[in-house]
């Protein structure tokens, strides 16, 4: 049944852009873009907020880190996003291992708020480090390619199969992040996190090391988040403050996280799912009229995570699906011994 | 043979209270203590030094030859020594399972291993039928049963009980010690048990040590224990000891 639905949502993902492309539109593949995006980083962020339970409000300088970490190295050194990628994954998690140490003292509001703090300090640094181009950022230049293969092998996609192609790789870095996630939850790693959410007290007298754990965690988070940076930054051909440490790269994927179903694999995936387009769809429907760019998505989204908050804390995801569904199929099958009857 | 774990002199206070001053006693492997007194003698401060969760003021702590004065709690449970609390702190969100996997990965590097393991414990410790319940729905008997498989997990070789029986009803007691005395027995474990209630102690104990004020004050079999004329007059007050 989950495995079926599993392969049902792939097919969809894989398949539904196409018919799309061929009559010419691309608006429904960059909004699928900017789906996969957060759901990633909601994935990303389910690690320290969902199974460790430390509420970290600052992931998206790790975000910006890893847009910056590739995008100096393509501009400077020629390296290409795909190599650039993982090196900014891996600068990200260290990074955020050394800042993160020191805040492992702290618990519940305060580490919450150092995690704010470090945000605050990282946005003057980045609008006046001259070295990554101070406030005007790096622009990222697209290199003419000669054929699609060869575009998707540099992660540099343009003319109309941009958004397709972006589409793509966003889906293909989405579905191996699920992946490692997946594995990360059954892990040791899973079970240890959780322990240390659960009390973590009881956590140390079994052995384990809160502060070390809540370090991993929390680098595991900043390589996600790092890895959707590299990709966006590509998307979006340059990299400037404003921009990547915008409060918006982690707001939204907590709530979609929160309204998914936090500490959940799939709870940031189907929050992504119904909060991006719900923001994308208003945005373009409401196109110039009276309601336009008056932020009408954020008072959606504002009562979605009211109604969330007051009926469901523990998200969508948390409802007795399973005996809903099980239900349906039982009284399908009264229904059909009746009429064979 | 040294003592499987040894305070000398270990001294905690706070602020003006002083919680355990000088405490002195040795327990050997393979023993049974128990650790009493009335309420806020320091058995749990005395508990929480020894675990790592507080550091005395003065004094040494060493469990099987290593000094664990100064040592975090989650180094001292790598040495070997399990706990369990006063307020049963069971990883609420978690099943039965699942919690006592999260001690069994203290000894094992796959989680399948630790799973394994997990089942072996929680048949031994009467859960086997709970390994799917949240831990936070258990009864307050089952937690604390529960407690004790996700401490036996990490194999220890001391096992400190904070008060494993109180609040149980009498039936519940009664499995209680016969389950710590099953983990004396089949697990070779060395175990110390505070506990307020008496007639649970006793019979359970080779030892016992009482605790007044953070003072030791008793140090023998329960036999002698029982009619030692200072413990006597701290459960009861001196009138009754005078006679």
């Amino acid at each position: 049944m989950a495995r079926l639905a599993l392969l049902l949502g792939a097919v969809a993902a894989i398949v539904y852009p196409i018919p799309l492309q061929l009559q010419g539109y691309t608006y429904y593949q960059t909004v699928g873009f900017l789906v996969l995006v957060n759901a990633m980083l909601g994935l990303g962020w389910n690690v320290i907020g969902g199974w460790a339970g430390q509420f970290d409000f600052g992931p998206q300088v790790f975000f910006a880190v890893g847009a910056y970490t590739a995008a100096m190295l393509y501009v400077r050194l020629g390296v290409e996003a795909w190599i650039g990628l993982p090196v900014a994954a891996v600068v990200a998690a260290v990074l955020c291992a050394l800042l993160t140490y020191p805040l492992t003292r702290l618990r519940g509001h305060y580490f919450a708020i150092a995690t704010v703090a470090i945000w605050m300090i990282a946005q003057p640094i980045g609008a006046t480090w001259e070295l990554i181009g101070g406030s005007q950022g790096l622009f990222i230049p697209v290199k003419p390619r000669p054929d699609a293969l060869a575009g998707a092998l540099s992660l540099q996609f343009s003319g109309p199969t941009k958004a397709l192609g972006y589409y793509y790789a966003a889906l293909a870095l989405f579905a191996l992040t699920l992946g490692l996630m997946a594995l990360v939850e059954r892990s040791k790693l899973g079970f240890y996190f959780r322990a240390i959410r659960d009390d973590q007290e009881a956590a140390e007298g079994i052995g384990i090391d809160s502060r070390l754990y809540k370090v991993v965690a929390r680098s595991i988070t900043a390589a996600v988040f790092a890895a959707a940076g590299v990709l966006y930054a590509f998307w979006a051909l340059s990299v400037f403050p404003e921009q990547v440490l915008e409060l918006n790269w982690s707001t939204l994927p907590i709530m979609a996280t929160v309204v998914g179903g936090i500490g959940r694999l799939w709870g940031p995936v189907l929050g992504a799912l119904i909060l991006i387009p719900i923001s994308q769809i208003m945005s373009t429907t409401l196109g110039t009229g009276p309601l336009a760019g008056r932020g009408i998505d954020l008072i959606v989204y504002g009562l979605i995570i009211v109604l969330i908050a007051a009926f469901r804390p523990t998200g969508l995801l948390s409802l007795p699906w399973g005996r809903w569904l099980r239900v349906r199929e039982r009284a399908r099958g009264a229904r059909q011994r009746a009429s064979e009857r | 043979m040294a003592a499987l774990l040894a305070l000398d002199a270990a001294t905690k206070r706070f602020g003006g209270l002083t919680a355990n001053k000088d405490v002195s006693f040795a327990v050997e492997a393979g023993e049974i203590v128990g650790l009493i007194g009335p309420n806020g003698a320091g058995k749990t401060t005395l508990f929480n030094c020894i675990t790592g969760y507080m550091h005395p003021d003065a004094g040494r702590i060493v469990f099987d030859g290593a000094d664990i004065t100064e040592t975090r709690p989650e180094t001292i449970c790598g040495l070997g020594v399990a706990r369990t609390w006063q307020v049963v702190r069971a990883f609420g969100r978690m099943t039965a399972l699942e919690n006592v996997i999260c001690g069994a990965l203290k000894r094992a590097n796959r989680v399948r291993e630790a799973r394994a393991r997990a089942r072996e414990l929680l048949e031994f410790t009467g859960l086997g039928d709970k390994a799917d319940v949240l831990a936070a729905n258990l009864t307050l008997a089952d937690k604390k049963r529960l407690e004790i498989a996700r401490a036996l997990g990490t194999r220890p070789r001391l096992l400190l009980l904070d008060e494993a029986m109180s609040g149980l009803t009498p039936l519940e007691t009664t499995a209680a010690v016969q389950l710590v005395r099953r983990i004396h027995d089949e697990l070779a474990v060395t175990i110390c048990v505070v506990e307020h209630v008496m007639e649970v102690v006793m019979p359970l104990s080779h030892r016992v040590i009482v605790l007044d004020y953070g003072v030791k004050i008793a140090d023998g079999r329960p036999d002698a224990i029982v009619r030692d004329p200072q413990v006597i007059s701290a459960y009861l007050g001196e009138r009754r000891a005078a006679r």
